[in-house]
């Protein structure tokens, strides 16, 4: 009887400390897990300004590196994990994601995304029409150099002028003056080093097409005349000692701020960075083209998608319109962190605001990215195999950037990519 | 009754490691297995990923990198642990001291170790300014495939001989002092002591390390995907990087458990024949 007395009470303190866990979660707000592959301090302010109007909604907000982007995605939402509700994607990779069921459909939101997105902006978000992200930032590149490096070399400033727009053949050659004259390291430095994001106009501004053709780009093309000269051009880099071998895409930028590098190609990102570098006197110049072809630069960014395994679709939702679609929310992520913003109406608030930064740059900063989204920026090509793509592109310009032999590198790399690219069709 | 009632409590103790053997060993295994038979969009068995990874460039030398990887890291690092253990069981000052030091890379975890390495070894790093006071010129390292796999031996042995040290100096204090003073009273030298006592007395822990060591190689993947992806042309793409690849970023699963059914078996029968080299004669 003491024993069914002690069970029975023991049975009554856990029924009521799970019910008062319970009314504890009723009260609690609902979390939203967003995965990114940015630093905490670019959505720090739009999360406390989010939640601040949605008391009842909380931003997990979890960072990978963005190489580790692709694995987590693949890893937890193709596990069917509910823990990620919301997640940045590169645009290029929507279809592919899309593909493999990976985003879920976001039909409701078109006329919202028309309201906000040019046409273009739009098409980068979707898959066989139906609209899989929400647009979030685009992208341009912008060529960087060292005054105090030119000043030392006797040579004259780049002209930040569209119509003075240098040839690669021009750049290098000045690179090459400036180191000597300079005793600079480094002439001629691209960012984000081996990855095809960066190094596609090379390629395709000599005449070498995307790499990928066909129906629905899932046939390689990567050993044409245009692709060889253009991985001439960047094997050349390196064995000229222009640019470093064994430093990685993250750590580059470094060799900028400490003043080694005559030029550095680079998205306006950098600008928050290089401006708060005391003792660095830059200016920017349009990024070099191939005089046979048309200027090219890259283009698009992160879009913003929900799981269709997420916890809570309709909370995330909210958030990815927050940073996407209304001009405020769009607006305080790009303070912290200055990226080109596909909404309209916070573009205009966004090159102001690039261009007030610094007298000295911020004008010219303005006029080239104004230009170059308007008129020279090329996408990636939109293909469910385009990650594949990428990864096999990726290590192939890490092979040629090591001293391999360019026409096996390009003729391995077609290879493979025919074998990788039959199993997805 | 009390047969069946000791069975009863022996289940329960024993529940909890055979459900984790279960859900965590066997039904991976055998989802792996599944997943190897189901060619993309396919729905019924067939060894198509099988016959797509055996034809695939890629798959085949990262089987042979693996190979030439493991011929190579083994051996090195036992020889080096069963050294470091026959000078640390000595009795040296500060031995204490000596043996945290070497073991102390274990306790950091491998993708930590492989970003510090990575920046030693950067063009302008630590490794090349070394080099540099002794007069040598600069090394590549990592960018280079003639020496990346070396990099990424020295790599994985900087982190892994403290660790079977440890096994080993075990080994070596089980060892009766009575042998060495009967062998001495015989005359044997240093050589034969080690060669006639040691060695045959060192056999079982030698063979776990040997074992041991063996499978964890055969399983290295954030050093070489932190520092070299694979390259450079492929010369340090060891099956795990491969297998990674596959699966998280290609996303293809069909092709990714194929390769890790085919790891599984190359692993097995090596530590079969392992043990097999191992044993006591005398046992069988």
């Amino acid at each position: 009887m003491q024993r069914i007395g002690k069970g029975a009470g023991l049975a009554g303190l856990a029924a009521v400390f799970l019910m008062s866990a319970a009314g504890f979660a009723f009260a609690d707000p609902v979390t939203v897990n967003f995965l990114t592959a940015e630093k905490p301090e670019t959505f720090a302010t739009a999360i406390a300004q989010f939640e601040k109007e949605n008391p009842n909604i909380k931003i997990n907000f979890e960072t990978v590196p963005f190489d580790s982007m692709v694995p987590t995605i693949e890893a937890r939402i193709g596990g069917h994990d509910s823990s990620i509700d919301v997640f940045l994607v590169d645009t290029p990779r929507v279809p592919a994601m899309a593909n493999s069921g990976y985003l879920a459909k976001i039909n409701d939101e078109w006329d919202k995304v028309k309201a906000v997105a040019n046409e273009e902006a739009q098409g980068v978000l979707t898959y066989k029409g139906d609209l899989y992200a929400l647009p979030f930032w685009t992208s341009t590149q912008l060529m960087y150099y060292n005054k105090d490096l030119f000043d030392k070399a006797g040579v004259p400033y780049p002209s930040p002028e569209e119509k003075d727009r240098m040839t690669y053949e021009e750049t290098i050659d000045i690179a090459k003056k400036v180191m000597k004259g300079s005793g600079a390291k480094w002439g001629f430095i691209p960012e984000q080093i081996d990855r095809y994001y960066q190094l596609q106009p090379i390629f395709q501004g000599a005449g070498g097409g995307t790499g990928l053709t066909g129906p629905d780009n899932l046939t390689p093309d990567v050993t044409n005349e245009g692709w060889l000269k253009g991985a001439k051009f960047y094997a050349s880099l390196f064995a000229d000692n222009i640019a470093p071998r064994g430093i990685t895409d993250d750590q580059m930028s470094s060799t900028f701020t400490s003043g080694q590098d005559v030029f550095y190609i680079g998205g306006p990102w950098q600008f928050t960075a290089f401006n708060a570098t005391k003792g660095l006197h830059y200016g920017v110049a349009p990024v070099p083209y191939w005089k046979e072809g048309k200027p090219q630069t890259p283009t698009d960014s992160w879009g913003v998608s929900i799981s269709p395994y997420a916890a809570h679709p309709d909370e995330a939702k909210k958030w990815a319109e927050y940073i996407t679609l209304n001009p405020e929310g769009a607006g305080l992520v790009v303070k912290a962190n200055p990226i080109i913003p596909v909404n309209k109406e916070a573009y205009g608030p966004y090159i102001d605001w690039i261009a007030g930064l610094d007298p000295k740059v911020g004008p010219d900063a303005k006029k080239i990215m104004t230009y170059e989204l308007a008129d020279t920026a090329v996408s990636r090509p939109r293909s469910i195999g385009y990650v594949a793509f990428e990864t096999v592109m990726n290590k192939a310009f890490s092979d040629i950037r090591n001293g391999s032999d360019v026409e096996s590198t390009l003729k391995q790399a077609q290879q493979q990519l025919t074998s990788q690219l039959r199993r997805i069709q | 009754m009390s047969k069946w009632r000791n069975f009863t409590v022996a289940m329960i103790f024993l529940l909890p490691a055979i459900l984790s053997v279960v859900v965590l060993r066997l039904w991976p295994a055998l989802l792996a297995l599944h997943q190897s038979l189901l060619a993309p969009r396919a729905s019924v068995y067939s060894f198509d990923n099988y016959t797509y990874i055996f034809t695939d460039p890629v798959f085949l030398n990262s089987v042979w990198i693996t190979l030439l990887y493991s011929i190579i890291v083994n051996p090195l690092q036992i020889a080096i642990s069963l050294g470091l253990a026959l000078l640390m069981n000595n009795k040296l000052p500060m031995t204490g001291f000596w043996r945290s030091v070497v073991l102390l890379p274990v306790a950091i975890p491998q993708s930590v170790s492989a970003v510090v390495w990575a920046v030693a070894f950067r063009p302008d790093g630590l490794l090349n300014s070394l080099l540099a006071v002794f007069g040598i010129g600069p090394q590549r390292y990592i960018t280079s495939p003639d020496q990346a796999l070396g990099s990424i031996i020295l790599v994985v042995s900087w982190i892994g001989v403290g660790y079977w040290m440890t096994m080993l100096i075990a080994g070596l204090q089980d060892i009766p002092k009575s042998l060495y003073e009967a062998v001495t009273i015989d005359g044997a030298n240093a050589w034969q002591r080690f060669r006639y006592v040691t060695l045959p007395q060192l056999r079982r822990p030698l063979t776990f390390v040997l074992v041991a060591d063996t499978v964890a190689n055969f399983l290295v993947f954030a050093p070489v995907n932190i520092l070299t992806n694979g390259g450079p042309e492929g010369s340090t793409d060891l099956i795990m990087n491969e297998i990674y690849t596959s699966a998280f970023i290609n996303g293809d699963p069909g092709s990714a458990s194929a390769a890790t059914i085919v790891l599984v078996v190359l692993v097995l029968v090596i530590v079969l024949i392992q043990f097999r080299m191992m044993s006591d004669r005398s046992e069988r």
